[in-house]
């Protein structure tokens, strides 16, 4: 360290201070140049750059090392990540620079970096005393940077050349910078630095001649300029930013309709309603997920959601305009559900990602130009460029947005990788994955390192520590199949008054030790995630399944809940502690059940059981009466082939006492422990709430009761649950189970934080009505946040030490934030799962089915299909379609009538359910109706399925 | 040996200072030399630094002989005052610092640093010596307000001189950031910040002004008095002189009198003087400002 | 990931420096005609005046005086210009009151006092210029003065901070890294004993990180006394040719 100067810029502070800010800046002489042939710098570090590069360019065939601009990086970054680059010399400058102007970019640029630390160097040269430039007067800020990343340039040639006085000159290493920027690619060229185009470096790369479909499109080369604009201008950033601060402009985040393309809504923080949006000018090329900048309308052309069910039904790129939208949207319902409507007039921020999906080939069978159908509903399609069309159109594949400049139609993307072929369940798997951001690769070796070496056992002294509770009659009970049976459960009569509970856990944080490689897999996969066919573990196999398993006969380390209470499920003592135990057996819910029910069981296990499952209820009453909800949605279970692995079945799963018993226990534990931590912990204790729902997310619910009949009562959780048992109808049972199916889409997503971070009174969990009001998770093993807890109730109990992150109530939360995602991601990618199996299921098959109108719209009916949680829409009327018999839409019950037959919310009607294989890439499930049967919609029952399987007929025509 | 009288606050607030009778007879009686060789009409060496304070908008360190004045000045936007929606201003704060005498310690200095700092904004007051105009942003918004605050670090007599000339000095060198009032669709003007540090304007300080002490001491007067100049004199005048000998300010001080015809004449040579200080000054900033960006010595010497 | 990385992927803190590196130090002694020592520091861009005068009759009420050791005054104070932001007084608030006082147990522990009954020794430092680090350069500039004032000192008394960035301890913390959130160690040694004579801790880390980086402190700590030590060495070299050449 040699040199010093220093960094002065001008600062304007929030309160409209303007500060002068000096910072020191150090320039170093002990920077080194990474190169391998290098003998004037002494670097320790394996050199990253080779000695002998060689080069794949046709352009530039000496061997070379790549210098690239910011702007490569900002544009360009799914080029970067091929294996085609070597000797890459990341700049300092260009890295800040790309950490100012997209954070995305900047953290896919150190991905890449990092998992290819061999062939990217970052060489840091604004520390470097020969590569720091000044600013000069007059120059802005890029062009100061441009001139760095130069200098940069011309000093890593004049100080190889020291290294190579008399090589070859054909051998000589040259620096070569590679750039979109024009000016700077002069000016280099000038400076005697050899200077490319990114894509023409790219395209001549003869080693890799498909890297060039990953280039973004530029669309400099379209003439876009002489063609008409389709959308309004963007607003600049500054006008932008002036009119959010005037109030003018509403920032908010944009949420396409998943029903309707053509609209979406804005929902804006701290605003109760969200505002709506209509037509292709309003969304104005906003994507689902983007922070946008909102102007409302005024308030007398407001208007309220069109109630059609619209898709982009394009087969094919109708060009560059737009249909009238006008047919699609005008007769939205206008009147007293009118709520506030405004247009888009710029984006703050992107939030772009890369999208699964497959490519609809352009009909030029030669054409490059093709478009790209998301497999998000919500994302729209996206022009690709491709050579490769004849062999990608059979497959799915993933392609990222480039731009979306006005005068397109849709946006502009470019072709990332393949994942495999359509209807494969492997490659659709692969999608649901990735489409969730689940992280699902392999454990790396490091990971694979901090798990215990086989065969295990437990150690004497690990005994020793613990409490040893192998003697007690545990026994768990589980779903069947289950593999990591994480709880298990105990109960003993310790006097007639007095019996004793126990609550099992297996004790993973006794595996998973804080800061190693393990642990921050873990915290990042966040959960483990079941899907239909397999379960994407959030620890290795060998713990999941096996250590932290509670497997019967087996001695297993486990942390414990350990209740006496008296026969009216009074608590008297609750302790914890960590110990060892052995299950007796493991059940399933219908053996468990069965031991219960069977007078002639006496064995131990099932008095346990029946002791277990008596205070189950008193306590399920006692929550009852303090207003716990019983919510409910369809839950399906599908019974898979064992050779095909393909569903052959739909079950949906029932719910027996045990289920209940079970969950009435952990939800006790979850109590116990969460009161425990936090009195301990009321910084950092991880938590789990639910929060109140807003009243307007009732609407819907409150809507529906009405066409029954019925007046909901939303003021509280207690409230609801009365008006939920209270709304009954003899004559139609699931009417019932379909109210409160809506009431649970109306609530808030439970979320985990840190105590330190909310204020006690949002402890509330709303569904749960817990009297303390506050739940952590323990049981599920497959969760992070349960490791969190297991380590905070360690330390509480004086089991285990703390360390630093656990206590930090700033990294907790991050890690909650993370939890959260990944929770609602892998409820997602679950509900995905069983929609994919769906599909595979109705392969081969067209059935007719009991089905429940959830929505009446105004061209079409929302259906679910009970039997496979299934909800599908059958269109009233299509938009070119006179065939279809004339509807009467009621939007005030809703409800729509064709002659004498009148459908309403929640009418039970039954449909015919096949797989629509219209578009071989695209296929969706179908939905029909068959009875009421109304001519020239509904379509003639079956008698059989193609199995030759006679379905039951129990059906009775809707009213 | 006689302790000196209470004349000024400043410097008799320092270590007493011990003067002998023939030193004392020496500074009344002498003829045009004094002590250490200057005439009545010379001033000791100054020592001007500029933009020691890198993060000030200008800055000063100005020394005469054993006085020693650090200046910093920080703009600021702010509304301007309701009387003057069309100006910015000039916000005077004086700090004596503990460093020049334990007497200044904790608000030992408060009386001193309010006499300066209030006869500064008087001279700074009449509408010639800077154009305030210039420091308005929009008008009755915002204007800029130059914070100038001073740092006494060491008195050695002569403090008003030495105070005003490094405060000249820290003005000439701010530098005030450009800044742009985008007003869009008639809402609220937002201003902007020029993103390019460079690009800043400086104030026109030809006319900003400069104090001159002159103390009476037997029959005669002079400039730049040392302290124990200070200690045999019982009157004197402060007179603010711009560049082109104009009188912003004067004061009277001292418990003695003074006749009006010596008065007179005291003002008169004192514009002169002031001239002469101005120009001197000017001289040592243009030379300051071509020297460049060479390595500051600051208080390394 | 907002705002700034205090350490970079290549080990580099904002400003260049690694974690273990201090910022330039530049300092002169005697500045000042009229105190009876003084001196200049610089650590970085934070740049501190001292002064000392004394030992000498203790000023104003006697009743300060102490009748077996010298009464030890500092006052702590910052120039307006000092910060970003300008600062309304020099001194008076709670936070240069509480400085004041620390710089006067520090030092009360470091001068043998016992040296002068019933007299006063002032110590008065000015904060020209605030990048972080204030106080501590404040009481090596301090420190400083007394050696110039040949104040008979026990033990020289260094203070130095030290911060925890992504579980790296830095040394010498400068403002950006301050105000970034990161948590400030503060301390003052006597190094040739190794003992603390003050330290303070800002935000809040894990017990665990503590030992490493008091460590850092500590160490910086005595990195900034070896070079203080070169600096008194070549002031009183010069002191001693002036005197031989007069």
């Amino acid at each position: 360290m040699d040199m010093l100067t220093s960094k002065i810029f001008l600062r304007k502070t929030k309160r409209g201070k303007v500060l002068k800010v000096v910072r020191e800046h150090y320039l170093r002489d002990d920077l080194w140049c990474g190169s391998d042939l290098c003998k004037k710098c002494n670097q320790e570090n394996s050199e990253v750059l080779d000695d002998a590069p060689l080069s794949s360019s046709t352009l530039c065939a000496c061997p070379h090392y790549v210098v690239v601009d910011t702007n490569v990086v900002l544009h360009q970054i799914d080029v970067l990540e091929s294996p085609a680059w070597k000797n890459v010399i990341v700049l300092q400058t260009v890295l800040e620079e790309t950490r100012k102007r997209s954070t995305n970019n900047f953290k896919k640029l150190k991905e890449i970096m990092a998992t290819r630390k061999d062939n990217f160097y970052v060489f840091v040269n604004e520390h470097h005393k020969d590569t720091y430039v000044e600013r000069n007067p007059g120059e802005s800020a890029n062009d100061r940077n441009d001139r760095a990343i130069r200098k940069a340039c011309s000093w890593y040639q004049t100080h190889l050349e020291e290294s190579q006085q008399g090589r070859d000159k054909k051998k000589k290493i040259q620096i070569i910078l590679l750039t979109q920027d024009f000016k700077n690619r002069e000016q280099a060229l000038k400076e005697g630095i050899p200077a490319y185009k990114v894509d023409e470096y790219v395209k001549s790369l003869k080693d890799f001649p498909d890297l060039q479909e990953k280039l973004a499109a530029s669309h400099s080369e379209d003439n876009a300029e002489n063609r008409e604009p389709l959308f309004p201008e963007h607003w600049a950033p500054t006008r932008i930013m002036t009119g959010i601060k005037s109030g003018k402009l509403l920032q908010g985040i944009f949420h396409c309709s998943r029903e309707n393309f053509l609209e979406g809504s804005v929902s804006v923080e701290g605003q109760d309603k969200s505002i709506l949006l209509q037509g292709h000018a309003s969304l104005n090329r906003a994507v689902d997920g983007d922070i946008v900048a909102v102007e409302l309308l005024p308030e007398d052309k407001w208007t309220s959601p069109s109630g059609i069910v619209l898709e982009d039904q394009e087969d094919q790129d109708p060009g560059d305009q737009i249909e009238k939208e006008e047919a699609l949207l005008s007769n939205s319902a206008k009147g007293k559900d009118r709520q506030p409507t405004g247009k888009v007039v710029g984006i703050i921020r992107r939030k772009w990602r890369q999208y699964c999906g497959i490519l609809l080939p352009s009909v030029l069978a030669e054409g490059t130009r093709h478009l790209f159908v998301p497999a998000e509903r919500k994302i729209p399609k996206i022009r690709i460029e491709t050579r490769q069309a004849a062999t990608l159109s059979s497959q799915k594949i993933i392609v990222a947005i480039d731009s979306w400049p006005r005068t397109s139609r849709y946006p502009l993307g470019h072709f990332v990788r393949a994942l495999g072929n359509i209807g494969d369940k492997d490659t659709e798997n692969e999608v649901l994955l990735l489409e969730h951001d689940v992280p699902h690769h392999s454990f790396p070796e490091t990971v694979l390192a901090c798990l215990p070496s086989m065969p295990w056992t437990i150690s004497q002294e690990e005994v020793k520590r613990r409490e040893d509770l192998r003697n007690l009659d545990i026994c768990s009970v589980d779903p069947p199949g289950c593999t990591d049976i994480d709880d298990a459960l105990h109960f003993r009569e310790l006097s007639p008054n007095l019996y004793e509970i126990g609550v099992h856990i297996a004790d993973v944080s006794h595996f998973v030790r804080p800061d190693t490689a393990l642990d921050k897999e873990a915290a990042n996969r966040g959960t483990t995630v079941y899907l239909v066919d397999r379960r994407i573990d959030m620890v290795p196999e060998l713990l999941s399944s096996n250590l932290c398993s509670l497997r019967p006969d087996q001695e297993r380390l486990a942390f414990s809940v350990i209740w006496e209470v008296t026969p009216n499920a009074e608590i008297k003592k609750t302790r914890f502690t960590k110990s060892v135990i052995r299950s007796r057996r493991a059940f399933t819910y219908a053996e468990a059940q069965c031991s219960i029910d069977d007078p002639l069981q006496q064995n131990e296990l099932a008095k346990s059981l029946r002791g277990l499952n008596k205070l189950a209820k008193i306590m399920k009453k006692n929550r009852m009466d303090k207003g716990a909800l019983q919510l409910s949605s369809p839950e399906i279970r599908f019974e898979v082939s064992t050779e095909t692995n393909d569903p052959i079945d739909v079950i949906s799963k029932p719910m027996l006492d045990t289920n209940s018993m079970v969950e009435e226990f952990m939800l006790l534990a979850n109590i116990s422990v969460a009161e425990h931590i936090f009195k301990h912990f009321p910084e950092c204790a991880v938590l789990r709430r639910h929060p109140v729902p807003p009243e307007s997310n009732f609407e819907p619910f409150l809507k529906a009761g009405k066409t029954q009949g019925f007046t909901l009562d939303v003021s509280s959780n207690k409230a609801l649950a009365a008006s939920l048992d209270a709304a009954v109808k003899p004559d139609n049972v699931y009417m019932n189970t379909m109210l409160r199916i809506l009431a649970t889409r109306c609530m808030m997503q439970a979320v985990y934080f840190s105590s330190g971070t909310v204020a006690p009174v949002d402890f509330y969990h709303y569904g749960l009505a817990a009297p303390i009001i506050l739940i952590s998770h323990l049981p599920f093993a497959g969760l992070y946040a349960d490791l969190l807890v297991h380590r905070l109730l360690a330390v509480a109990i004086g089991a285990d030490v703390t360390y630093a992150d656990l206590l930090d109530r700033k990294c907790v939360q991050q890690l909650c934030n993370n939890l959260n995602y990944r929770h609602k991601m892998s409820q997602y990618a679950q509900r995905s799962s069983v929609a994919l199996h769906t599909h595979l299921f109705f392969r081969h098959r067209v059935q007719d089915e009991d089905a429940y109108v959830l929505s009446v719209r105004q061209n079409a009916l929302q259906v679910l299909i009970p039997k496979y949680g299934l909800e599908g829409s059958i269109y009233l009327k299509e938009k070119d379609e006179d065939s279809k018999p004339a509807f009467i839409y009621n939007p005030d019950v809703p409800s729509q009538t064709c002659g004498n037959i009148t459908i309403r919310t929640f009418d039970r009607i039954v449909v015919q359910v096949s797989l629509d294989s219209k578009y071989v890439q695209h296929q969706k499930i179908a939905v029909h109706l068959v009875q009421p049967q109304i001519a020239g919609l509904s379509v003639e029952a079956i008698k059989t399925v193609n199995d030759s399987e006679p379905i039951p007929k129990k059906l009775k025509a809707g009213k | 040996m006689s302790i000196a009288p209470q004349l000024l606050r400043g410097p008799s607030l320092m270590a007493e200072i011990l003067l002998s009778e023939a030193e004392k007879a020496f500074i009344h009686h002498g003829d045009d030399l004094r002590c250490d060789g200057r005439t009545r009409l010379d001033y000791r060496p100054i020592i001007l630094e500029t933009g020691l304070v890198s993060n000030a908008s200008g800055s000063s360190r100005l020394r005469l002989a054993n006085s020693d004045v650090l200046v910093g000045v920080k703009v600021e936007l702010a509304s301007p005052l309701s009387e003057k929606p069309l100006e910015g201003r000039l916000e005077f704060f004086v700090d004596c610092s503990a460093n020049a005498t334990p007497e200044f310690e904790g608000r030992g200095g408060e009386d001193l640093a309010n006499e300066i700092c209030r006869f500064l904004q008087m001279s700074y007051m009449s509408g010639d010596t800077i154009n305030l105009s210039e420091l308005s942003v929009l008008a009755g918004q915002q204007c800029w307000v130059l914070y100038v605050d001073i740092l006494i670090l060491e008195c050695g007599g002569n403090l008003y001189d030495t105070v005003s000339l490094a405060v000249k000095s820290a003005l000439y060198t701010t530098q005030i950031p450009s800044i742009k009032v985008a007003t869009m669709d008639g809402d609220q003007p937002e201003l902007e910040l020029s993103e390019d540090p460079y690009d800043t304007k400086r104030l026109n300080t030809q006319n900003v002004p400069c104090l001159v002490t002159l103390m009476k001491i037997g029959n005669h007067y002079l400039v730049d008095p040392t302290p124990e100049e200070e200690c045999c004199s019982s009157s004197g005048v402060v007179v603010a002189v711009s560049g082109s000998k104009k009188i912003t300010a004067v004061r009277k001080i001292g418990s003695g009198s003074l006749h009006p015809e010596s008065l007179v004449s005291m003002l008169k040579t004192a514009s002169e003087v002031g001239a002469v200080v101005n120009k001197i000054l000017m001289k040592k900033l243009l030379e300051e400002e071509t020297a460049g960006k060479t390595q500051k010595v600051g208080f390394m010497r | 990931m907002s705002g700034t990385e205090l350490l970079s992927d290549q080990g580099l803190r904002i400003d260049g420096r690694k974690p273990n590196e201090l910022r330039r130090i530049r300092c002169s002694l005697g500045i000042f005609a009229q105190a009876d020592g003084s001196a200049y520091l610089e650590q970085g861009n934070t740049k501190v005046l001292a002064a000392v005068y004394g030992p000498h009759e203790i000023r104003g009420s006697k009743s300060k005086a102490l009748h077996d050791k010298a009464f030890v005054n500092c006052q702590y104070s910052t120039a307006t210009f000092s910060m970003g932001e300008r600062k309304r007084r020099p001194r008076g608030d709670r936070k240069s009151t509480e400085m004041s006082t620390h710089l006067e147990e520090t030092f009360a522990a470091a001068i043998r006092t016992e040296l002068y009954p019933r007299s006063q020794i002032d110590i008065f430092v000015e904060v020209l210029q605030a990048d972080g680090g204030n106080y501590t350069t404040c009481v090596n500039a301090a420190m400083m003065a007394l050696v110039d004032a040949g104040v008979p000192l026990k033990d020289t008394v260094v203070s130095c901070t030290a911060s925890l960035v992504k579980d790296t301890p830095l040394v010498d913390v400068n403002h950006v890294e301050q105000s970034g959130g990161s948590p400030e160690l503060v301390v003052s040694i006597l190094p040739h004993s190794g003992e603390i004579v003050y330290m303070s801790l800002t935000q809040r880390f894990h017990i665990d990180h503590l030992s490493k980086v008091l460590d850092t402190a500590i160490k910086g700590c005595k990195d900034i006394g070896v070079i203080l030590k070169e600096i008194m060495k070549g002031h009183l070299t010069k002191l001693d040719t002036s005197l031989q050449a007069s």
